[in-house]
């Protein structure tokens, strides 16, 4: 089985299986930015009239000019062709807010985004697994019923409600941590061990408001699938061949029971990335959840629509990843 | 009958509902309780809860009966739940239905457009939606039901895959009726069980996003939701954090037990998916 020849196969269905993802990523970040586009465009008052009266355009001439320049008399077909054409160059608008281009209003904000979920979802899944592991060892037992209640809790929780009441307990009250914000003001820089390790303990009360909405996800569904895998045939057969318990648990279900739980994780990429957006704004934390409430409320479309393409983007990147991960647990599968 | 008697066996459910139906009849009977608006200024602000007997949950920062918020508030938070629901089955059960009876291009067109919806974030299309449209009860309805329609479809599809060759089907064909007569009348009814339930869970799940509407401010403005609540008290988390605490015991609530009843409906309605 570990032949060099299984491994490069495997290798070569991965690539294939990444061909065929990016090939499929085209019609759906085509669709992403028409339903927007489209959306958009249905919004009273236009982008022209928004710009003009912030910026206190007044004279006839100038806007005729600004309206030539953004191509507002094309037709809506034209413009969004404009538009999809400009992004296929990595040009997402110019942002009159930020005086600067869209691409990099958003990439300035991105990274702060990505670290945010990046560690919620890596909390949710070590606590959901573990917690799920635990409860389908101990099923029927108190370690079940403590699992399960309070996996019930943070699933009802809402995150942005749970992340301040952290704030309240471990910030106000007991001064544990940092109320909001990324790094100290006046601390470390980020390019020293204390700069990172502030950053970390900025990150700590975020993380666990996004992630144990999803921890608990986890475990119920963790839970399920390890019971129904422990029933499985290859089971009983490693047991029969003399090993121990925690042996076929750990070598055997777990991995396979792991499968269920990827597929949820995939689905639920985008809905991460938008629970984010939440979060950030009860820490204050500097991610593109700022920009894009300042763009929605001062309709800055060219900054929306960017972050919508953008944010799909990383939804579908997100995605392959656990497409491939998904295929290294479970080499049968062959991925349509 | 046994669907209650199956329903009831699972005492979490019966809890659950039980919870559901007084936090219901409290919304109902909000103006017998609390007549005038609730968003009247009635006594110093910042009272504690148990400081005033007259307002048993105190008074946030101008002064308005918390109790009295929460108690109007629920019939909104309800309301939007069940309407954004219907509307996420509504179009779930439509595309689902299609594809998985019609198959073909029919239904991979279906599947890409739920793999677009599942794609874009979607809480941010949400405020991009709401933002656009205005922020009114109705657009916030639609906006949450247009990205929470997926896994309804995808269910609804794999059932009619399921039974769209079935015997009863085909019989149904070979006496000439129509496929819309076939798909409403003769497979959607046996389809409905497993759709039901999901949507029960979909009530919850909306919950929770028109509360994380309202907590951004993009709330309707004449609604004093539940998350609005705890977002109007977020300024005061050092001094009163109980205005903020309030509200969200409520919506945990309403959403726990919203979550149970899923639960009890699913082991009535389809024993096989128990677990799940």
């Amino acid at each position: 089985m570990a032949g060099g020849l299984a491994v490069s196969s495997r290798q070569l269905a991965a690539l294939r299986l990444l061909r065929r993802r990016l090939v499929q990523a085209v019609p759906l970040m085509l669709g992403v930015v028409v339903i927007n586009f489209v959306l958009i465009h249905l919004a009273p008052g236009s982008f022209l009239e928004l710009m003009t009266a912030e910026n206190q355009v007044s004279d006839p001439a100038t806007v005729e000019l600004l309206r030539k320049t953004y191509g507002m008399d094309d037709p809506l077909w034209l413009q969004l062709a404009k538009y999809v054409w400009a992004l296929l160059h990595f040009d997402f608008g110019f942002s009159y807010r930020q005086n600067m281009p869209v691409l990099q209003a958003i990439t300035i904000n991105l990274p702060a985004t990505l670290l945010l979920m990046v560690s919620s979802i890596a909390l949710a899944f070590a606590v959901g697994v573990a917690a799920g592991v635990v409860a389908s060892m101990k099923v029927r037992t108190a370690w079940d019923t403590v699992v399960s209640v309070v996996a019930m809790f943070f699933f009802a929780a809402p995150s942005f409600w749970l992340g301040i009441m952290m704030i309240v307990l471990f910030a106000v009250k007991l001064g544990w941590m940092p109320v909001g914000g990324m790094i100290t003001i006046g601390g470390p820089g980020i390019e020293s061990v204390g700069g990172v390790l502030d950053i970390l303990h900025h990150l700590i009360l975020p993380t666990l408001a996004l992630g144990l909405f999803y921890a608990a996800i986890y475990a119920r569904v963790m839970r399920s699938s390890m019971l129904e895998v422990s029933q499985l045939d290859f089971v009983r057969t490693a047991r029969a061949k003399g090993l121990s318990r925690r042996q076929v648990t750990i070598g055997h279900v777990l991995r396979n029971a792991l499968l269920p739980v990827v597929t949820i994780l995939g689905v639920q990429m985008g809905t991460v990335l938008a629970g984010s957006v939440v979060i950030e704004s009860v820490f204050s934390w500097p991610g593109i959840g700022s920009l894009l409430f300042d763009s929605v409320s001062s309709r800055n479309y060219p900054v929306v629509l960017g972050i919508m393409v953008l944010g799909s983007l990383v939804v579908i990147a997100a995605n392959i990843m656990v497409d491939l991960l998904y295929m290294w647990l479970d080499p049968r599968i062959e991925i349509r | 009958m046994d669907f209650a008697s199956r329903f009831s066996r699972n005492r979490g459910a019966l809890a659950g509902a039980f919870v559901i139906l007084l936090v219901a009849l409290t919304a109902l009977a909000a103006p017998l309780f609390y007549p005038t608006d609730p968003l009247r200024i009635v006594a110093q602000p910042e009272l504690w809860p148990g400081e005033d007997p007259a307002f048993p949950l105190g008074t946030d920062s101008l002064g308005r009966d918390i109790l009295a918020m929460i108690v109007h508030g629920a019939r909104a938070t309800l309301l939007i739940g069940l309407f954004a629901s219907a509307v996420a089955t509504v179009i779930g059960v439509g595309v689902g239905a299609t594809a998985g009876y019609f198959g073909g291009w029919i239904d991979e067109l279906a599947m890409r457009a739920a793999e677009l919806f599942q794609t874009i974030p979607n809480l941010i299309f949400v405020l991009t939606i709401v933002v656009i449209l205005g922020s009114t009860l109705e657009n916030i309805v639609i906006a949450i039901g247009i990205v929470t329609w997926t896994p309804i479809a995808r269910m609804t599809r794999a059932e009619f895959l399921a039974l769209r060759d079935r015997e009863f089907v085909q019989a149904c064909r070979a006496m000439g009726m129509g496929n819309l007569r076939i798909i409403l009348g003769e497979i959607l009814p046996n389809a409905l069980p497993p759709v039901i339930v999901l949507s029960s869970l979909v009530v919850a799940g909306a919950i929770l996003f028109e509360s994380a509407v309202s907590f951004l401010g993009l709330g309707d403005p004449n609604v004093a939701s539940w998350g609005r609540l705890v977002g109007d008290g977020r300024q005061l988390i050092r001094s009163s954090w109980y205005i903020c605490a309030i509200p969200g015991v409520a919506i945990m609530i309403t959403v726990l037990c919203l979550n149970l009843i899923g639960d009890g409906l699913n082991d009535a309605l389809n024993p096989k998916l128990r677990d799940r």
